[in-house]
């Protein structure tokens, strides 16, 4: 075998060195040809509305032949690598955040810092610093974010909240149990929260867990942390929710993932639901429920190890360029494109409320305002990001998050405690962990 | 034969060699090349070790994916060439309704993987499936049942799945060669006073013990390779509990991109396929043999 590392390694340093020696040449000239885009996921307002801006796109750019591709954002690592694999990955990629370490480490993706030039400098003015920092890794641009999304939240039905009793949303842990305990109604459990291993899941629970002071992962020390105490006590509230009656079955969380119990909440069968910040708004709800959303409530007392967050945040349409792009002059045009107000402001004329936007222009949209008033005022006053973190991401990110998913279910199951659980499942991703990162 | 005759025979298989070569010998190869490398995040960190075997030995979720793949495998193909021979004796049977019913059975079988998958996905469902509703509306449970969020019934409720979707063409094919058994051999079995089940099982059995063992071994292949059913339906969970070697030999790939430990899966799963195919083969060779020398 090792002969064929030599050989990947002549012809990637010949490649390179051959890109390298044609570059200045090559962006002497205004930027023309095909540009091939793969974008992953997202919700489905958001896939027509950036079909759409890709036509204004073509039509500004007549040089260049735009060839879109959308899938489904599940598929994404697979779609890319494989496609890395065999030389026939797109010029851009429109990915997670969460995935920019390890496609980085795996030399997929070209820093954008090193071939974006000035137009940097736009980008930072136009997009909110802590949106911007999300495409940032190990002090290098990567991806160029269009928005990001938060955990995590609580969707509330108030008619629900009202008939138990309660003027206003739970704001601690304490509350929230008393609240859905008494929201739950024989035909209608008071609260769900999706516990299947689908990485939003996930990132759901990873939305509690950071609040409360915990981490998955130590950077610094490399080890795993999934058995810290903050994550720990974020899972036993899971349990304490369902040992209360106030959850469907514990089995039936296990099968049932965000947009399954998003789609449960709209139609009047759960009074309350554990989302991402977007929460109900790409499905709707039924006419006769009336709802809002609020920021998780906080624990009363945060046990982790490490400093609690307000939320944590990801891009999910963050545009890269692939290092094996072809044609990097178009696939910049193409992010810059994107960098522009009109993009970034998804919400003119086509809104699409369920995201929080990138672009400082988007802040000023009334019907931004009127979607989600309190993220612009929260915006306004400089509270938005105040105290958040980045969704986890590393390299290994997903195999510590997989073995956090099947702790979960475990937990939930009742087959083990958290604390069981945790360390069973801290203990398999350190062996991960070390394996990947060697 | 003539030299050029034999040429000729050569030149005509050629492709077909070249086609195994590159698309069954090279890859099976590379991954038997890659199962000996230490391979993480693409990067090639070392020939010639163990370690991606040492590593399965030391997973605890490993026991459990090779427990879940026997009831898969074997628990599959057994119940699918069983079922299939009983409806395709059933289907043998000359009526209007058995006509029918050999061109509707196969509807499983044309339909994608993915559609199978989303729509028993759903009808599973604790909360909105049709199944567990309409068992707890009859009053045969008391709640609605989550057959694949309960880790006790996930990998049975799979493999059902799974015979539904398999087991029509079983089913035809058996019929096919049931039909095929001579008349006169029935007869004369008959005549000596053998019963319906006694004429199954010397006259029938023993003709249709070829396309019997064909089938089989066909079965437990595409049971092998199976993967879009389990992994749409439960994509391993619920923690684990029906995690079998396709879907994390995909995890260890796609999510992990740990292709080390994962080529060291497949294996292992193509001995353990090889060695149950081989076995099978063997016990009904010797059968057949014994047929012969009656």
């Amino acid at each position: 075998m090792s002969p064929s590392i030599n050989r990947r390694q002549f012809l990637g340093a010949t490649a390179a060195a051959g890109a390298a020696a044609f570059l200045p040449f090559s962006r002497a000239h205004a930027a023309g040809g095909d540009v091939s885009v793969w974008k992953f996921g997202g919700t489905p307002q958001e896939v027509e509305v950036w079909a759409q801006r890709n036509d204004v796109f073509s039509q500004a750019n007549p040089d260049i032949n735009l060839n879109y591709s959308y899938f489904n954002g599940q598929i994404r690592r697979q779609k890319i690598l494989a496609g890395f694999q065999t030389n026939r990955v797109a010029d851009v990629v429109i990915a997670f955040g969460q995935d920019i370490p390890e496609f980085a480490g795996f030399g997929m993706l070209q820093p954008l810092d090193d071939i974006a030039g000035s137009r940097i400098e736009g980008w930072k003015e136009r997009i909110v610093p802590e949106v911007y920092q999300s495409g940032v890794h190990e002090g290098k641009l990567y991806a160029l974010p269009t928005y990001v999304d938060m955990a995590s939240f609580l969707a509330i039905n108030l008619d629900a909240m009202e008939e138990a009793g309660f003027d206003r949303p739970p704001e601690t842990w304490d509350e929230l149990r008393e609240y859905a305990k008494a929201m739950t109604k024989p035909d209608r459990p008071g609260i769900a929260f999706p516990a299947t291993t689908a990485p939003v899941d996930i990132n759901i629970f990873e939305g509690l867990a950071y609040a409360n002071g915990g981490r998955i992962f130590d950077e610094e020390s490399g080890k795993v942390t999934l058995n810290d105490k903050g994550v720990v006590d974020a899972l036993q509230l899971y349990i304490d929710l369902i040992a209360d009656g106030s959850t469907p079955a514990a089995t039936s969380l296990t099968e049932t993932f965000f947009r399954d119990t998003a789609q449960l909440f709209g139609q009047g069968r759960s009074a309350m639901w554990i989302g991402l910040s977007w929460l109900n708004t790409p499905w709707g709800v039924n006419e006769d429920v009336r709802w809002t959303g609020v920021p998780f409530p906080r624990p009363d007392k945060p046990s982790g190890s490490y400093e609690p967050v307000s939320a944590i945040m990801d891009g999910t349409a963050m545009l890269m360029i692939s290092s094996r792009s072809k044609n990097p002059e178009a696939a910049l045009e193409y992010i810059d494109f994107w960098s522009q107000n009109p993009q970034l402001e998804i919400w003119g004329g086509q809104p699409e409320i369920a995201r929080i936007p990138a672009g400082k222009a988007a802040w000023d949209n009334p019907e931004l305002k009127e979607a989600w008033p309190n993220w612009v005022s929260s915006y306004d006053a400089g509270t938005l990001f105040k105290g958040g973190a980045p969704m986890p991401r590393f390299i290994g990110v997903s195999a510590i998050e997989s073995a956090l998913g099947t702790a979960i279910q475990q937990a939930v199951l009742g087959q083990k405690t958290p604390q069981e659980a945790l360390d069973e499942a801290n203990a398999a991703a350190q062996t991960q962990i070390d394996l990947i990162r060697g | 034969m003539l030299r050029s005759d034999r040429l000729l025979a050569y030149a005509m298989i050629l492709p077909v060699v070249i086609a195994v070569v590159a698309f069954v010998v090279g890859p099976t190869y590379n991954v038997a090349t890659l199962s000996l490398t230490q391979v993480v995040m693409g990067q090639e960190r070392g020939f010639g070790t163990l370690g991606n075997f040492r590593a399965l030995a030391a997973d605890p979720v490993f026991g459990l994916v090779l427990q879940n793949t026997a009831i898969w495998i074997l628990g599959g193909t057994f119940l699918c060439v069983t079922v299939g021979l009983g409806v395709g004796t059933f289907l043998a049977i000359d009526s209007r309704m058995t006509g029918w019913l050999r061109a509707l059975i196969l509807l499983p079988w044309v339909l994608p993987d993915v559609v199978t998958a989303m729509a028993w996905k759903w009808m599973l469902h604790g909360q909105v499936g049709i199944l567990g509703q309409t068992l707890q509306s009859s009053g045969l449970t008391e709640g609605t049942v989550s057959f694949l969020g309960d880790p006790d019934l996930v990998m049975w409720m799979l493999v059902i799945v799974l015979i539904w979707r398999k087991m029509p063409l079983v089913a035809l094919i058996l019929c096919a060669a049931i039909r095929s058994v001579p008349d006169d051999q029935l007869e004369a079995a008959r005549m000596d006073g053998a019963n319906a089940v006694e004429r199954f099982r010397f006259v029938t059995l023993p003709n249709i013990a070829f396309s019997l063992t064909a089938v089989t071994v066909i079965s437990m292949i595409w049971i092998t390779a199976e993967f879009a059913l389990p992994w749409i339906m439960t994509g391993g969970g619920p923690a684990n509990a029906s995690q079998i070697m396709a879907t994390y030999i995909y995890q260890q790939s796609f999510e992990f991109f740990n292709w080390g430990v994962a080529s060291a899966m497949s294996v292992i799963n193509l001995f353990m396929l090889a060695t149950i195919v081989a076995l099978y083969l063997y016990v009904n060779r010797r059968s057949w043999a014994s047929e012969e020398s009656k």
